[in-house]
């Protein structure tokens, strides 16, 4: 069993494309320690697909499931938590830094303060960006802004993480260190899921495919990443 | 074998019309990067050029200096054929080293020729759908392919600044961005053709 099922997924979007299918019959698997992209066109539909994917938007016809559970039945409890969607956009509160941007989504979970700020410090220094800790948005480059974006995502711990065209924007000699990021939280065990309308986007992901007309194509073989656990203890601590 | 008289008198007959080889377009930008001698230049060939461009027989490399002197691309350093063992040197001419920089800003016609041949080749299947559609999945496949072999680069504070790394960076974003050009086109071939399917059923 693969941590993400999409079975037979079909999405219409009624109000905004008048009544374009956007989604046909896509069905697609991701292992844990996968990099997973999906390469489009604009209006292609490839994030409307990542946020099917997360739960975040119920597909019309077809079943997503997630660790082997529905989405549909435990959709908005799994975000965050299983599956970490990173924001396309990063908006700071007035006068926060990009430490409590950090904090926001374990706050929220009734974190106790300091240790969502030991969490989110871990994952701004994770994700290569701990001298931005006190920084306002602002202050940070294009390539800064993703690298926060992805440490929101990764302070709440997920098994997979959805980043919507993570390199879209961003200069471009900051790209591939961006996706040499998202290539090492895959080898740590990570699902990574990603979309991206530039080639860049594909380099050394385990799974390529293209959606175009509503349908994704293209297989080419898995060449499996090995898979290492992000959280040994925590996983211990499940099984256990 | 030397890049002698008889291969250089040879070439001078051709010598107006274009010279199309790339080993000799190769070589010609190994003179003007370093002057040196037959032998030395073969193995720089190899060295640089083996994963790309590689040699049958090392004795072309000795024809290529050949019918680049005869084109007067290249010529020969005097004084460097003295001694027991005369190692000519040869450095490239002026016209030569023009030459060489007009091709390189040719390479853009030459993948306008490449593309142009591919669909051209592609136009024998029009009269075969599934065929084409087939060949089409393939292509897309082979170009997801290419785009996830392709090696992402070091930090820049990481990585090598050696030339050769540098070129490899370089031909390894072309063709990484060439890849993206290739699935777009996909794209709009596959929107032509059902247009076209349509029209015919229709």
């Amino acid at each position: 069993m693969s941590l993400l099922e999409l079975e037979a997924v079909h999405k219409r979007h009624d109000e905004e494309t008048a009544g374009r299918t956007v989604l046909r019959d896509v069905s697609l698997q991701a292992d844990a320690g996968e990099l997973v992209v999906i390469w489009g066109l604009r209006r292609s539909g490839r994030s409307t697909l990542l946020r099917v994917a997360a739960g975040i938007e119920p597909p019309d016809a077809g079943v997503v499931r997630f660790d082997g559970h529905n989405l549909a039945d435990r959709g908005e409890r799994l975000l965050g938590k299983g599956i970490g969607y990173c924001q396309r956009t990063l908006r700071f509160a007035d006068g926060h830094s990009a430490l409590d941007h950090t904090m926001v989504g374990l706050l929220s979970r009734w974190v106790p303060p300091a240790k969502a700020r030991l969490h989110a410090h871990a994952a701004l220094e994770r994700t290569g960006v701990a001298h931005c800790a006190r920084m306002t948005q602002r202050e940070l480059s294009s390539a800064e802004v993703v690298r926060v974006r992805l440490a929101r995502t990764l302070a709440l711990r997920p098994r997979m993480v959805v980043i919507d065209e993570p390199v879209k924007g961003v200069e471009l000699g900051e790209r591939d260190p961006i996706l040499a990021l998202l290539r090492s939280l895959a080898d740590e065990g990570l699902t990574v899921l990603s979309s991206t309308g530039e080639s860049t986007g594909l380099s050394q992901a385990d799974l390529g495919l293209v959606l175009g007309d509503g349908q994704l194509r293209g297989a080419p073989a898995r060449e499996l990443a090995p898979v290492v656990p992000l959280h040994p203890g925590v996983e211990r601590q499940a099984s256990g | 074998m030397k890049a002698g008289k008889a291969s250089g008198d040879q070439a001078e007959k051709h010598d107006t019309t274009p010279m199309r080889s790339p080993v000799n377009w190769a070589l010609l930008g190994l003179v003007i990067e370093r002057p040196s001698y037959a032998y030395d230049l073969a193995q720089r060939f190899e060295r640089r050029y083996e994963e790309v461009l590689p040699l049958s027989n090392i004795g072309h490399i000795y024809t290529a200096l050949g019918v680049l002197a005869g084109r007067s691309l290249v010529e020969e350093i005097p004084g460097t054929r003295a001694g027991r063992q005369p190692k000519p040197h040869y450095c490239a001419t002026p016209l030569g080293t023009l030459e060489y920089r007009d091709w390189l800003i040719g390479q853009v016609g030459e993948d306008r020729r490449r593309n142009q041949l591919f669909v051209l080749a592609l136009g024998a299947l029009t009269n075969e759908p599934e065929h084409l559609r087939e060949v089409m999945t393939g292509y897309e496949r082979a170009c997801l392919s290419e785009g996830m072999h392709t090696p992402i680069s070091g930090a820049p504070e990481t990585a090598s600044d050696s030339a050769s790394a540098l070129l490899g960076r370089l031909g390894e974003e072309e063709n990484r961005l060439a890849v993206g050009a290739k699935l777009e086109w996909v794209e709009y071939a596959r929107q032509e053709l059902k247009k076209l399917d349509g029209r015919r059923r229709g």
